[in-house]
């Protein structure tokens, strides 16, 4: 079976991007650090069936913690055929370091903006094309907590499942 | 596949052109691009200078040489540097593709969060969370009036008299009719003490974190307690394990990895083994002093000051870095309820399949030293240093059950008062050991897991003989001071 | 007053005595400077055969000398954003116009700064350890030094622990990052974009911030 792997820092939904592609239960919470070990849950997308890899929060590639090494030897070992870097949208500047670390890094990353809802409520406003032109990857603009984008997301997953492995 | 995605960020030029030399020279294999590769060497990551020991033999030296020039060439660590152009480039990607539009009035949630952060109104909502959350919703809801539901209608009513009678008509086996409802058997003490005890108590803790962590109030403690957790070799970060031990200290073991230090990961595990008491533990620990405020008091100041001197000692003998505290504080959100019902479901799923069979085996166990005379022996044993500490031999059953549940032994405590055997000293006195006591079995695999054998072995013994000596003292103290709890 | 070349001298003489390690110097090409004997003359150092040696009270001076040079430095790098490549030679014509009283103010403004834009050490004057700040002077300081609801942009990081430095660049605290200092008490909390993050002390004294009105 294909994987996919969840990265990205602490505390910008990737567990509950985990429940929602996969419909297990990884606990979620309001803050940097709740997962420490790490989820593994099926999902069928498309008409495919993935192994769907949620882990600990990273801030980069260059491990501080237990968990970042965690999580970065999943990247290392597993060689998922699509990594979600999950971001908070109202933080992409801080958060879009690691994206190109991924990107330098040669691995298949697809960029989900996630918490768009209080991004947009804090008046920010993202022009989701301008950064895939950018970045030359896929870019999904997510409200993970309601379900909010998941559609596009399963489909942009699709695409580039087909173009790339 | 790997060379094809890597987005190519140009470096500076003294640093770029060490990078291709770098990436000229790693011909291996590697789960990364040959650029990522080089850009770890240039930052001294240790995995990647491990996997090019192995994969690059002959260049070695070359390459170790060619990162010391660089580190060389620059005044500040080559992270920094690194760091420093990749803001650049993520700056200038945003700059294209994100606009702001005016920034409205500061929000309630702002200023609520202001209010949390603040010391001299964070302190007493602190409190304030601590008295309704834990002692009113967990004490005196979970603990008392679901635990006697559970006990008196649920089991007393209905699923004890009903299996017993179960039982006796289908097993005629005396011993195995004990093993399964006899004094300690598996359904009337095990399950029983399992569903209508723990269960209730545990559930409501569980409800009442969810609650609290959900709203994002923990980071917000976190960086209030710091400079406190700083004096017993710890930092703000730590709270999030303590907190969650008050719950399950196996669980909050688990969670001590978020730790970033070793150091601080050894100081926390044995805090949790030694002070601080899991919520089924507290639950029946409420519930022996409930009526007893004065004893409330001295078991809460004593097991608070071992939690400092403890802490302090430890930070004053172990070596290592000393911690560094930073930490995201997440906007306040409020939680919503299926999230929180979820989460405390799958919290409560893994609990109860870790205990209900050490339950089970710790009913199997004493009837299987019950037969065999061991359990006697052993209660005997116990009987020595539970005298010291100034209690009834009849204590030392509910010691006995502390090796396998710290909660078990408190639960049995709570049967010798019912029975009137315990004064109020003596009371206070076996909560405090009994709190300071072993960890339960999960928690002692737990630490043995997480820490090693050799260290998981070490702390066990000590905390043993440290909780007797706490007892001891306060035995004598109290009798000194002629106090009557 | 000493002639710029003999101050210069001064200095290369301490940089090699206090931060190489070097005992003695060969005289050398310098052999027949004025400037040397300007400098024995005064007492600063002593000339034997080959060697120069730099006496105590030629070092009080000359780490004056690149004291004033290296706040030069930072102040026309992290103030008058000169351009790296020229700052050498810009440093060295100001450092002479910083003479004593004028250096104490610039250290203020910078936030007592501790190393160069090239990561030397800057020796420390007695402002450094008295610390009365006239807040008007701030410009630079370390974020541990603000007061709350002080704004501006990050300028430099400067901590002697990587892994303390690998932190913060981890969380974004890196150079021209806007901040705003939320909070002191009882830790720092400050705000970068639509982030807020809480640090301990150490952190916060390891960040330079150039302050905006």
């Amino acid at each position: 079976m294909r994987k996919i792997a969840i990265v990205g820092s602490p505390n910008v939904g990737k567990s509950v991007m985990f429940n929602n592609l996969t419909g297990a239960y990884a606990t979620v919470s309001n803050y940097p650090g709740t997962t420490v070990e790490v989820s593994r849950g099926k999902a069928k997308i498309g008409n495919e069936d993935f192994e769907i890899i949620d882990t600990p929060g990273m801030y980069s590639l260059l491990p501080i913690s237990e968990e970042e090494k965690v999580s970065r030897d999943i990247l290392l070992k597993e060689k998922p055929c699509a990594i979600l870097h999950i971001v908070d949208a109202k933080n992409i500047e801080r958060m879009l370091p690691l994206t190109l670390q991924l990107l330098e890094a040669g691995l298949p990353v697809i960029l989900v903006l996630n918490i768009m809802d209080e991004a947009k409520r804090l008046g920010i406003n993202i022009d989701v094309n301008s950064l895939e032109k950018e970045l030359k990857i896929s870019v999904v603009a997510t409200v993970s907590t309601s379900g909010e984008g998941m559609d596009i997301l399963r489909g942009k997953i699709e695409e580039h499942v087909r173009a790339f492995c | 596949m790997l060379e094809r995605f890597a987005k190519k960020i140009g470096y500076d030029d003294p640093l770029e052109v060490y990078l291709s030399k770098l990436q000229a020279l790693v011909y291996g294999d590697y789960p990364l691009s040959r650029r990522s590769i080089a850009l770890l060497l240039l930052q001294e990551d240790k995995d990647v200078l491990d996997l090019i020991k192995d994969k690059e033999k002959e260049r070695l030296d070359e390459i170790l040489k060619i990162v010391g020039e660089a580190g060389a060439h620059y005044s500040h660590p080559l992270t920094y540097i690194i760091g420093q152009r990749r803001q650049e480039e993520a700056n200038r990607i945003c700059d294209a593709a994100i606009s702001f539009k005016e920034r409205q009035r500061v929000t309630l949630r702002e200023r609520l969060s202001k209010v949390l952060m603040n010391p001299f109104t964070g302190g007493p909502i602190l409190l304030f969370v601590l008295y309704y959350g834990l002692y009113k919703f967990v004490g005196t809801f979970g603990a008392g009036v679901l635990v006697d539901f559970m006990e008196d209608k649920v089991f007393g009513e209905y699923i004890s008299p009903f299996m017993i009678n179960l039982v006796k008509s289908t097993l005629p086996f005396k011993l195995l009719q004990d093993l399964l409802i006899g004094e300690y058997g598996i359904i009337t003490l095990g399950v029983r003490y399992a569903m209508a005890i723990i269960l209730p108590i545990v559930a409501t803790f569980f409800f009442a974190f969810a609650v609290v962590e959900d709203t994002g109030y923990l980071p917000r403690l976190a960086m209030l307690i710091d400079q406190l957790f700083k004096k017993i070799g710890l930092s703000g970060r730590a709270v999030i394990p303590m907190v969650l031990g008050l719950g399950c200290d196996t669980m909050a073991t688990m969670v001590t990895r978020t730790l970033p230090t070793k150091r601080e990961r050894i100081i926390a595990t044995l805090l949790l083994a030694l002070a601080i008491p899991c919520s089924a533990q507290m639950g029946v620990i409420l519930a022996l002093l409930g009526d007893n405020p004065l004893g409330l008091v001295v078991w809460l100041g004593v097991i608070i000051l071992v939690f400092l001197v403890v802490g302090f000692l430890a930070a004053k003998i172990m070596p290592g870095e000393l911690p560094t505290f930073y930490m995201e504080i997440p906007p306040l959100r409020l939680p919503h309820l299926s999230n929180i019902l979820r989460k405390t479901y799958s919290r409560l799923r893994w609990y109860f399949w870790e205990i209900l069979p050490l339950f089970i085996f710790a009913s199997v166990f004493i009837w299987l030293g019950q037969i065999t005379g061991i359990f006697n022996v052993l209660v005997r044993i116990l009987e020595h240093p539970v005298r010291w500490i100034g209690l009834p031999s009849e204590a030392g059953v509910a010691f006995l059950f502390g090796f396998f549940r710290r909660d078990y032994g408190a639960a049995g405590l709570y049967d010798l008062k019912k029975a009137g055997l315990l004064s109020g000293n003596q009371l206070v006195v076996a909560s405090v050991t009994l709190t300071l006591f072993l960890p339960c079995i999960a928690q002692l695999l737990m630490n043995i897991k997480e820490r090693g054998m050799r260290m998981g072995m070490v702390m066990s013994v000590f905390i043993l003989w440290f909780s007797f000596t706490v007892g001891y003292l306060l035995n004598i103290i109290l009798t000194l001071l002629n106090l009557q709890l | 007053m000493l002639s710029e070349r003999a101050e210069e001298i001064l200095e290369a003489l301490w940089i090699q005595m206090e931060e190489q390690g070097k005992k003695q110097l060969d005289l050398g090409a310098s052999r027949d400077e004025p400037a040397i004997d300007e400098l024995s003359r005064l007492g600063f150092i002593r000339k034997d055969l080959d060697h120069i040696h730099l006496l105590e009270k030629g070092k009080a001076h000359a780490s004056g000398c690149i004291r004033r040079h290296r706040l030069a430095e930072r102040l026309l790098t992290d103030v008058f954003y000169v351009r790296k490549k020229i700052i050498d030679e810009v440093s060295c014509k100001f450092e002479h116009l910083l003479h004593k009283g004028l250096e104490d103010n610039v250290c203020t403004i910078l936030g007592h700064p501790k190393v160069c834009p090239h990561g030397k050490p800057i020796p420390s004057g007695r402002c450094c350890t008295e610390r009365k700040e006239k807040r008007s002077l701030k410009f630079v300081a370390r974020l541990a030094d603000l007061d709350v609801k002080d704004k501006g942009h990050i300028a430099y990081l400067q901590t002697k622990d990587r892994s303390q430095m690998q932190k913060l660049i981890s969380i974004g605290a890196i150079p021209g990052v806007s901040i705003v200092l939320l909070q002191k008490f009882p830790s720092y909390v400050f705000q970068t974009g639509q982030s807020q993050f809480a640090i301990d002390k150490e952190l916060a004294s390891s960040i330079y911030v150039r302050l905006t009105k």
